[in-house]
């Protein structure tokens, strides 16, 4: 890598501005670390009306966030997965559904939503990713056709389509699809000055996206109830494992987990492999050329982007890893992006190579019960998307810099400005 | 003979081996996985390694 050599002194994990900078910086950091300081101890950041915690392990090669993932009974995500201060028990499992549960609970839910949302279901229900992805990318050439020829990568192609996914799959309403955009975008800003306007506001901001969210649930789970249709909502609320079935409040997180699982992680592997591939030109003109390489080039875009740059794990006793000892309550943060260019296990890790295969990436997390239960959606949605690009938009082209999401959380894009080169 | 062995306490019905070799695995309409004979041998270790859970097994 070309970035200089960090002072891993001066690296602050926690502060949100580290994360806004160019992706260069966070992975001459990470391969420091891994190298140096593997567990790398970090003060937890401040949030208002939270107290703060005893701070966290970065956790930076693949062989260690491997060990953690499928070891569930030592190390724990109940106490929460997706924050790294601990919320109060009812906010943690509201907001982080599955993700910050564990057995014997979260193996009966999930078991419950897994037969909702099995590939064989969802290639029922998802039979239109291709209609989506024809129609958002033929919405985006009449953007730029009425306009100055010029595109918002990320508001009218990576955001529209796994939105529309996962709505219509859903069953949401026309009308309240761009409430549920913004609010999912509150949810996972991680405070975000653009999306959130202050610090103090950012818990209520949070409570409120939520509220929303749910009422939204509450009234289309009713409705599904006395009028079943033929989409996930009535899947979930008819399904029966072992004679239960899941509760109102259970719905309604996993309905928030969904949306905002679904929106924002599919849309920043799509938004960011734009920009891998406008950066990558050999590499995007190999993939145009040759639809056989989506399988691995998929794959690739995920390790690429890691579009969640973290899972925390808490240590239920005393532990030891890679022969280092950690007290019980110790705190892990898994850095995914960080493993998957660990290069024990990736060649060249610091190269984007579609056809790169074995790829055995932990973008959508590494082995255990928690592996992204979205996982096959999103490949397919990615693969979908970039095929659509490649076919009906070769004049795509990137025209200036990203704006990065402040978010230690997301590794997101706000916005991409492109052209369509064709239109003027 | 070769066949597969489920790890029902660490099976979360993911379906990914379903995908990989649909002749060989099924989920039941419970959510419950179902394994046939193991046919396309190639195809039922793809399966086994792609299981993101390591629920999977193969065994002589």
């Amino acid at each position: 890598m070309s970035s200089p050599t960090p002072d891993l002194d001066t690296v602050d994990l926690s502060d949100r501005t580290f994360w806004g900078a160019p992706p260069e910086q966070r992975h001459a950091v990470y391969d420091q670390l891994r190298r140096e300081r593997p567990f790398a101890f970090f003060a937890e950041p401040v949030i208002p009306y939270i107290e703060p915690g005893p701070g966290y392990h970065a956790v930076t090669r693949y062989a260690d966030v491997e060990a953690i993932s499928c070891r569930p009974a030592l190390f724990s995500s109940g106490s929460g997965a997706v924050s790294i201060a601990d919320m109060p028990p009812d906010l943690n499992e509201f907001y982080g559904s599955l993700i910050s549960m564990d057995d014997p609970r979260h193996g009966k839910i999930r078991r419950i939503v897994a037969k909702a949302f099995t590939p064989r279901v969802l290639e029922d229900l998802v039979g239109n990713v291709q209609a989506v992805a024809d129609d958002v990318v033929a919405r985006a050439r009449r953007t730029a056709e009425d306009g100055d020829g010029t595109i918002d990568v990320v508001a009218d192609l990576a955001a529209p389509i796994p939105l529309r996914v996962i709505c219509d799959m859903m069953g949401i309403p026309d009308d309240d699809r761009a409430m549920v955009l913004q609010q999912s975008n509150v949810i996972l800003s991680g405070g975000d000055p653009e999306l959130v306007q202050s610090e103090e506001q950012m818990v209520t901001a949070f409570l409120k996206a939520g509220e929303e969210l749910a009422g939204l649930m509450a009234r289309l789970a009713a409705e599904r109830h006395a009028h079943p249709a033929d989409d996930l909502t009535t899947a979930l609320v008819s399904t029966e494992v072992d004679g239960e079935r899941l509760t109102r409040q259970e719905i309604a997180s996993f309905f928030i987990l969904l949306l905002v699982a679904g929106n924002e992680t599919t849309r920043n592997a799509i938004s960011q492999g734009v920009l891998a591939l406008s950066e990558h030109p050999a590499e995007r003109d190999r993939w145009a050329a040759d639809p056989g390489l989506t399988r691995t080039a998929v794959e690739e875009v995920v390790r690429w982007t890691s579009p969640i740059t973290w899972m925390r794990r808490t240590a239920t006793q005393d532990v030891e890893l890679s022969g280092q000892s950690f007290p019980a309550g110790s705190k892990f943060l898994l850095f995914y992006g960080a493993a998957n260019r660990d290069p024990a296990v990736f060649p060249d890790p610091h190269r984007f190579d579609l056809a790169r295969d074995p790829n055995p990436h932990v973008g959508f997390g590494s082995r255990g019960p928690h592996f992204c239960l979205g996982a096959h959606l999103a490949r397919r949605e990615i693969g979908v998307a970039f095929r659509a690009f490649a076919d009906q938009l070769p004049d795509l082209e990137v025209v200036g810099p990203p704006a990065r999401l402040e978010s230690s959380f997301v590794n997101g894009l706000k916005r991409l400005p492109a052209r369509l080169t064709r239109c003027r | 003979m070769t066949r597969v062995v489920v790890d029902r306490e660490v099976c979360m019905s993911a379906g990914v081996c379903e995908m990989e070799a649909p002749e060989v695995f099924r989920l039941d309409a419970d959510g419950v996985l179902q394994v046939g004979e193991p046919t396309d041998l190639t195809a039922v270790e793809t399966a086994v390694r792609a299981c993101p859970t390591g629920a999977l097994q193969l065994v002589d």
